[in-house]
């Protein structure tokens, strides 16, 4: 069998740290039985709120024998006159708690060979285990007690047991023994562990599930049902989940209900206090509207007295009368009203307030030619930072203006754009709904980085605490979209509207290429990106997407290498040379006329396809060149001694590459060979 | 369940602490936004000496005034407040029993541990743990300190509030604060609503902001003084009067956010030098607690 059971008792571990710290005791506990010729997958790490647990199923009883070889001093410092061991030797063999006859003979130096015996599982468990859990690295340690430990919570006591016999270890001053206790109110009795299924039945009885996925599916169960009791169904939502799994030991739900007329607050804010602030799962009606029924985590059975309903829709209710009573006061004040409040907001210190930001978004949403709809949202579009309801729920910043503005009478296109100012928040995250959201969403972000760039606030490494790069992604992403959205701008164009500090624009500059570099790798291969915006990126991103689509496409394309080949043999053999007019009288050779005739006609039509963005086709067109260009590089000397012929034959190979080089610097791309047989 | 009123609350706790080894202290008299702030906590927890205490602190935090018409908030609350130094082991279990002690039977309610760590930029504290949500709702601040005045605390305290109003709401199962008896027959409603109105007016409506700004300076320049002479703990009492002030000027939306972070800085250098100040004089007289307690300290 060789099994291992571990369970550390500890006190309530934050709910968002189990699975951070699960996956790295998972990975150390899988290298340490590999290296000792055990199975890796045989490893189960279990954490409950006080509990992390684990066995190791499939171990090897005793690491391998091995012989080890050690080399001493020299000979001839070895042995006397006399023969016998010297000091030297002597000592050498003490330290190496071997004997005279352990030495081999192995040239001028004295050596011993000794076998070593394979450890025994045990004992190398008791030696490493302490290490790997003292040693894991959680987000926030505390001190207890005498304040000897620095770990994540104080540690109570050690389950540690080798097929059913007890491993004596020590954590942080507590010693091992055999036995646990079960859930802290319901069944808080000793128990005794002899195995890994004996301690997870045995908890079980005693109101712990020790395995937290067990515990999701058996909430997941209850919620569904309790929400189909009020004729309802609970909000799917992952992180409430990963929460809930790690804050009880027994996988309890509990329905509660508010007061009906909170439903005429926000849904916004209604989900946002429920979910964010006391991590409760609203339910929707068929329709998908709320209800004032919601379900909340419960690390009990059942509420049979009704106590937990009733706390939960007490505290639910305070919260939403704290709500109310911000809403009534906001809306006794018109957004246009809060306006002049902005001016007392700081937005940072060295760069002004927030009326001073919205009038520097307000001017670039119209330098970007934003209509009297997005210059109204941009005027309002932070006039919620000054509202009570944004002050007690600063998640919602843009989504309580953009409510505000819908219920003072706001056309769609203001409030919306008010309301999706922040968005996108993430690479995943849908764009502002309206074009008039997109440019107050792009001006927003545009001055924010223009600003804190000028202040030298530039993210470095790992650190932005302004969050700068999701802003310029969010940038990126709204203008790599080509629907009614649409803003026909460009990177280097927006950030001339931001600064006209050469240096921030550069740096603005080269931090938006990593940006788009980053974005744009997701769905392309890193040297197809890199072709295309060589071939220059920040004058319209959807058109180096195309580019870059356009090269995805042809690069399956057997005639791929064709392309390829020419393109790399005319940037070898025209390097350093930029001209590209060509003197036909100069002319010699029938290829070379040829040629030049057929990249007059061949070019315009490149061009034409280019102006169209038909990038695909113009590709095409280089490639259908490659027998012509191919008959030149035989026909043709192209260095030759005569200054003007050499030169005019590399303006002809120019022109020739500058037309492709307009869509992507194909020379980067990288291929294998075989893959076009 | 037995009919629970405020002042049963307070007596039972009381006698449960006290009856657990804790000595029993009388609220500071100042206006502190938080028991933490007591020097029964603030400053014994600073240094080696063991100290057990409870009390009740009457707790001002004038922001939170809704002039007595919001049934859940106040502008003024009371906490009782818990210390055990150093942290025992069964903390938790002591902290259950106490709720066992008041009435409840723990099988029928659910009791959670959730992570809430504390943090007061204003005393350079913070520590690390839980609030305790009972059926959902926040009943008491269950926090190991860490650090206090910046200095790193060996042994560690324990620190339990309870919220005393919220709890008592919810025992007696009433929906407004103002609804609660105080004891029986008398309710805490005429006993505190017109303090909350009256002081919700001033703290946001009347406050005479020049006046606080130089008492702010007054307050601070004699803390200063105090440090400056080695008297701890009347610099401590200035400072607390600073803190005060600075929430009174918050409240009255006299400070800007600018303002706000030198102000704050002002108040933790101060809180700093007491702590240290402390520390340093307990040292010098040998940290009395730790022979028992029975010489002078």
């Amino acid at each position: 069998m060789a099994e291992y059971v571990f369970e550390l008792l500890t006190e309530e571990i934050p709910a968002w740290m189990h699975d951070t710290a699960a996956a790295t005791l998972t990975q150390r506990l899988a290298k340490l039985v590999e290296e000792t010729g055990g199975d890796p997958s045989s490893v189960i790490v279990n954490t409950t709120p006080r509990r992390i647990a684990f066995m190791l199923g499939k171990l090897k009883e005793r690491e391998e024998d091995r012989e080890i070889e050690v080399k001493g001093p020299p000979k001839k410092a070895a042995y006397d006159a006399d023969g016998k061991p010297t000091q030297a030797l002597n000592g050498f063999l003490k330290k190496n708690n071997a004997s005279i006859e352990h030495v081999v003979d192995a040239g001028d130096y004295i050596t011993i060979r000794r076998q070593i015996a394979g450890r025994g599982i045990g004992e190398i468990l008791a030696a490493q285990i302490p290490q790997i859990i003292e040693s894991i690295r959680w987000p926030k340690m505390m001190r207890w007690g005498k304040g000897e430990h620095s770990y994540i919570r104080p540690i109570h006591s050690v389950v540690s047991l080798f097929d059913g016999k007890h491993v004596p270890i020590t954590i942080f001053g507590v010693a091992s023994g055999t036995t646990t206790a079960g859930h802290r109110i319901l069944a808080p009795q000793k128990i005794e562990v002899t195995s890994w299924n004996d301690y997870v039945s045995r908890l079980e009885l005693a109101r712990v599930v020790a395995d937290p996925m067990r515990r999701r599916h058996v909430m997941a169960e209850r919620a569904r049902v309790l929400g189909n009791e009020v004729g309802g169904t609970p909000s799917i939502d992952a992180s409430i989940w990963s929460q809930w799994q790690y804050l009880t030991e027994y996988p309890g739900v509990v329905r509660a209900e508010f007061r009906r007329d909170y439903l005429a607050l926000p849904d916004e804010v209604l989900v946002t206090v429920m979910r964010v602030h006391q991590k409760q799962l609203p339910i929707r009606d068929a329709q998908g509207k709320l209800t004032p029924y919601f379900l909340a985590v419960l690390d009990n059975e059942g509420d049979p007295a009704g106590n937990a309903a009733y706390g939960n829709s007490f505290v639910t209710n305070a919260r939403f009368a704290d709500a109310k009573f911000f809403y009534e006061t906001d809306r006794k004040r018109k957004l246009s009203d809060r306006f002049e409040q902005l001016e007392h907001l700081q937005f940072q210190e060295k760069l002004g307030n927030y009326a001073e930001k919205s009038k520097r978004i307000e001017r670039i949403v119209r330098d970007l030619g934003g209509d009297e709809d997005a210059l109204t949202a941009a005027r309002l579009c932070k006039t919620d930072l000054v509202t009570e309801m944004v002050k007690e729920f600063t998640d919602l910043q843009g989504q309580i203006g953009g409510i505000y503005a819908r219920e003072e009478g706001y056309p769609e296109p203001v409030w919306q754009a008010i309301y999706d100012q922040y968005k996108p928040a993430s690479l995943d995250d849908s764009l502002p709904r309206t074009l008039s959201g997109a440019l107050v969403s792009l001006a927003d972000r545009i001055d924010t980085l223009a600003g804190f760039f000028s202040i030298g606030a530039k993210p470095t490494g790992s650190k932005d605490p302004f969050a700068l790069r999701r802003a310029a992604q969010g940038i990126v992403l709204i203008l790599l979209n080509r629907d009614k959205r649409e803003v026909k701008v460009g990177i280097d164009r927006l950030i001339d509207l931001a600064t006209s500090d050469p240096q921030v624009k550069a740096d603005l500059f080269a931090f938006f290429a990593e940006r788009v570099k980053t974005i744009l790798e997701q769905r392309f291969a890193y040297d197809e990106v890199a072709a295309a915006m060589e071939a220059g990126w920040a004058a319209s991103l959807t058109d180096l997407s195309d580019r870059v689509e356009a090269l995805k496409s042809v690069r399956e394309d057997a005639n791929f290498l064709s392309i390829l080949d020419s393109a790399k043999r005319i940037a070898n053999i025209t390097e350093g040379h930029d001209g590209t007019t060509v003197d036909a009288s100069q002319l010699q050779h029938e290829t070379e006329k040829r040629l030049n005739e057929l990249t007059t006609v061949v070019g315009s039509q490149i061009d034409e396809l280019i102006t169209d963005r038909r990038y695909r086709p113009a590709l095409e067109s280089f490639a259908a060149m490659a027998p012509e260009l191919e008959k030149f590089f035989v026909d043709v000397m192209v260095m030759v001694e005569d200054d003007a012929v050499r030169r005019n034959r590399m303006s002809l190979l120019r022109k020739i590459g500058n037309a492709v080089m307009k869509i992507a610097d194909v020379t980067r791309i990288v291929v294998d060979r075989r893959d076009y047989k | 369940m037995a009919r629970v009123t405020f002042q049963s609350l307070i007596l039972t706790l009381q006698n449960f602490w006290a009856e657990r080894g804790c000595l029993i202290e009388t609220p500071l008299d100042l206006e502190v936004g938080a028991g933490t702030m007591h020097p029964a906590t603030y400053l014994r927890v600073l240094g080696p000496e063991p100290w057990n205490v409870a009390y009740v602190q009457p707790s001002r935090r004038p922001a939170d005034g809704r002039y007595g018409d919001n049934p859940f908030r106040l502008g003024k609350h009371y906490q009782f407040q818990v210390i055990l130094k150093p942290s025992p082991l069964e903390v938790q279990e002591l902290y259950l029993d106490s709720l066992r002690a008041i009435g409840l039977d723990l099988t029928k309610h659910d009791i959670r541990f959730e992570e809430d760590n504390w943090e007061s930029p204003t005393l350079g504290a913070w520590g690390v743990g839980w609030q305790i949500l009972l059926d959902g709702m926040e009943i008491t601040q269950f926090t190991y300190f860490q650090q206090a005045g910046g200095i790193d605390l060996a042994p560690i305290s324990a620190e339990i509030t309870y919220g005393l109003e919220r709890l008592t709401m919810f025992l007696s199962r009433k929906d407004s604060v103002f609804d609660i008896e105080w004891t029986a027959g008398v309710g805490y409603g005429p006993v505190r609503h017109q303090e909350e109105y009256e002081f919700s007016k001033y703290y946001f409506e009347t406050a005479d902001i020049d006046l606080h700004w130089k008492l702010l300076d007054a307050y601070e320049g004699e803390a200063r003084r105090c440090l400056d002479a080695n008297l701890v703990l009347p610099a401590y009492d200035f400072t607390l009067k600073c803190s005060h002030v600075f929430n009174t000027l918050d409240a009255r939306g006299a400070i800007s956010v600018t303002e706000r972070v030198g102000v704050i800085k002002r108040v933790r250098d101060l809180a700093v030098r007491c702590a240290q100040g402390y520390y340093a004089a307990r040292e010098a007289l040998g940290f009395p607690l730790l022979q028992g307690g029975s010489t002078n300290g």
